[in-house]
């Protein structure tokens, strides 16, 4: 059966929603440029303009300073202190919170240290929660809450949040995302997925790697979590579950790792991997990136088993890019989290493994990075996916989202 | 099609009386890279940027500028032409904040004006523009920064007078770890920007944390310009200690043959 085009409702709101997500993405933007860029006709963009103003999502200024002669274009700029969405992140050894206003600005953020013993799932809802309520009873009452979304260290399902999987914390299906929408109680469902995959999502928007369709983020936590990004989307599989590279096999003779398997790319890299080759035992005191920074620093100062730990882990993790590089053909490869120091210390070994074991086509556009965002990547992620259905649908959501609030 | 370096020198002869200290050395960088200069103490790198910035003639060879021949007898060439070089031993005025160092003897080119609050919004944008986050006030004395710091500043004067290439001999020598990660992270950025970037570190897990090409000195000679992902760290060091690594560097005897005490 022939399926009908789309009828002129639906190519309005598409449009609403294109020219909302361009002015989240790149701030105030002239409708001149506007026109261009989207490849619509100016009397559009005004009439696109008006209903967003008159929603009150954006609002049109004369620019500041002109430089040419004529009429100026006027300036249209995100609402950012109006409306805004409650972003999440759960880490192995952190929980963080933030309201993030329209176009991406922060506008409150708490983080409380997380204890690495166990995983209580009452007790991390109940600290979100409480972030959440203290920074929503600091926002004036005329604001908006258009969404809310969380990152979490695991590998989470599509549609519901459940947490299927988390190595590090050592639980199997936690219903995080349904507990988080219940205690949070605001009239809408909480999106939760994978933080590598959210911190990838975030790096290309608004990061080192806004201007590449195709990337890899690497976040080193305990772990190693992935974001595969490609021709500009997320790759998620089947059941959103896809970018696993930590678990990666790299070294069939290697390791345990925490996923079952032996010689995972995070049984090889991560954290435990770089202290136990280091010497040093995993201590109450010193974990995350303290160790990690301690490791480096002994390196530098020419201590030979931290140089031998650390030439060894770059040396896997240059096996893993190696194979990513072969099999996606990336423009660039970020290295966020841990993994930005372990990169910037053991870039020769990487560098020199990439070399070795990739096809010369496959990487000679590759660019590899560091994450720009830093901590911040996994909760700016979160804040995207909060931010997904208003920029997808503005009018409507935006009339539930002031019914519920 | 190959663009054309923003910087390019060919055939660079330099010798001190009877020393000669450069040898016919040909090298080249481009917008948007970061070249890293390598080589054993005492091969000629910073002989080769004193040469670039200005600061030793030239006795033969051509030092070309977007792709036209240029004459540069001055450290105010090289200004003028758009290179600025980071010294090692910084020259920030220690006595004067941020700002003040930023716009030291650039205050009225132009003749351009500028009163302070302008001067200040422009430090701290420049300073926003390459992500850094750890200065706190632009009106903080040089003098109480951190060695880490200063690099930022100076690296971040060279943005704000638009340069196209920068130099940096030995920018992270006398940091920190953590200092020199965001030394090296701004290094990247700067090329980003479109900048030609050249870099000289001893530390070749730098060279290859940031660069997109290594070029080795041996001797006062070239040894190999290559790009940095076709070579891995044991070939870097051979062009190091030897001037060659299998099919690349000097032809044999070539290295030794610069020598002429
Ligand atoms: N002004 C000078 N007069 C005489 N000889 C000089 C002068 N400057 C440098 N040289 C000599 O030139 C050679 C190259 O020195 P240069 O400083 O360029 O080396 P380099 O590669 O920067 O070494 P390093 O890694 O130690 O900084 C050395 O033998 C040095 O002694
Ligand atoms: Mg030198
Ligand atoms: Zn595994």
């Amino acid at each position: 059966m022939m399926r009908a085009g789309p009828s002129q409702e639906e190519i309005r709101r598409h449009n609403l929603g294109t020219l909302l997500r361009y002015i989240h993405l790149h701030g105030p933007t002239s409708r001149t440029v506007l026109a261009d860029r989207l490849g619509l006709n100016r009397s559009t963009i005004m009439a696109l303009t008006a209903e967003l103003t008159g929603a009150g999502l954006v609002r049109e200024k004369l620019p500041s300073e002109t430089g040419r002669a004529g009429r100026p274009s006027l300036v249209v700029r995100p609402e950012s202190t109006r409306f805004y969405v409650l972003a999440f992140d759960v880490g192995v050894d952190r929980l963080a919170a933030a309201r993030v206003g329209l176009g991406g600005v922060i506008l409150d953020r708490r983080e409380a240290v997380r204890e690495r013993n166990g995983f209580d799932l009452d007790e991390v809802v109940a600290t979100l929660a409480g972030f959440a309520r203290q920074m929503l009873r600091k926002a004036d009452a005329d604001t908006v809450c258009v969404g809310a979304g969380a990152a979490f260290c695991g590998v989470v399902r599509r549609g519901d949040g459940l947490v299927r999987f988390g190595p590090n914390i050592g639980q199997t299906e936690v219903p995080f995302g349904a507990a988080l929408t219940r205690e949070l109680d605001l009239g809408m469902t909480v999106s939760v997925a994978n933080d590598a995959n959210l911190g990838a999502l975030a790096e290309h928007q608004r990061g080192i790697g806004t201007r590449c369709q195709d990337l890899i983020y690497l976040h080193g936590d305990v772990g190693i979590g992935g974001g595969i990004i490609v021709g500009g989307r997320l790759l998620g599989g089947e059941g959103g579950y896809g970018g696993e590279v930590g678990h990666m096999v790299v070294n069939p003779r290697g390791r345990a790792c925490g996923c079952g398997s032996a010689g995972c790319l995070e049984a090889e890299v991560g954290e435990r991997a770089l202290l136990s080759a280091a010497g040093r035992e995993m201590s109450e005191d010193l974990i995350g990136r303290d160790a990690i920074r301690a490791i480096v620093d002994a390196a530098e100062r020419g201590d030979v088993l931290a140089r031998d730990a650390l030439h060894r882990v770059g040396d896997w993790l240059g096996f893993g890019v190696s194979n990513l590089v072969n099999i996606f053909n990336p423009e660039m490869v970020i290295f966020g989290g841990i993994l930005r120091e372990i990169y910037l210390s053991s870039a020769a070994q990487v560098r020199s493994r990439l070399k070795t074991n990739t096809m010369a086509a496959a990487r000679e556009g590759l660019r590899l990075r560091t994450s720009d965002l830093g901590d911040d990547a996994t909760l700016v992620g979160a804040a995207e996916l909060a931010f997904t259905e208003v920029l997808t649908n503005p009018l409507e959501v935006l009339t539930r989202a002031v019914a519920a609030g | 099609m190959p663009a054309t370096p923003v910087l390019e020198l060919r055939r660079l002869n330099k010798s001190f009386g009877p020393v000669q200290v450069l040898h016919d050395v040909s090298f080249s960088a481009e917008a948007g890279e970061v070249t890293a200069l390598v080589g054993d103490n005492g091969a000629g790198k910073s002989t080769l940027v004193k040469c670039i910035g200005g600061i030793h003639p030239i006795d033969s060879g051509d030092y070309l500028f977007e792709g036209a021949p240029v004459h540069v007898n001055s450290p105010r060439d090289a200004a003028g032409l758009g290179v600025e070089i980071v010294y090692q031993d910084l020259a920030l005025a220690d006595n004067l904040d941020i700002v003040q160092n930023m716009f030291l003897g650039r205050e009225r080119k132009r003749g351009l004006v500028l009163d302070e609050a302008t001067m200040e919004e422009m430090a701290a944008k420049t300073l926003t523009g390459l992500s850094v986050r750890t200065v706190h006030s632009v009106r903080q004395q040089v003098s109480s920064l951190s060695g880490g710091q200063r690099q930022t500043v100076a690296i971040a004067k060279a943005v704000l007078w638009n340069s196209k290439v920068v130099v940096l001999d030995e920018p992270t020598a006398a940091l920190g770890v953590a200092q020199t990660q965001q030394v090296l992270e701004l290094v990247r950025r700067l090329a980003d920007k479109g900048l030609a970037v050249v870099l000289i570190s001893h530390n070749l897990n730098d060279v290859f944390a940031v660069s997109d090409r290594i070029a080795a000195l041996y001797l006062g000679r070239m040894a190999a310009q290559v790009r940095t992902s076709d070579v891995t760290h044991a070939q870097v060091v051979e062009l190091i200690t030897s001037g060659r690594s299998g099919e690349l560097g000097l032809a044999n005897g070539d290295g030794l043959n610069g020598v002429k005490a």
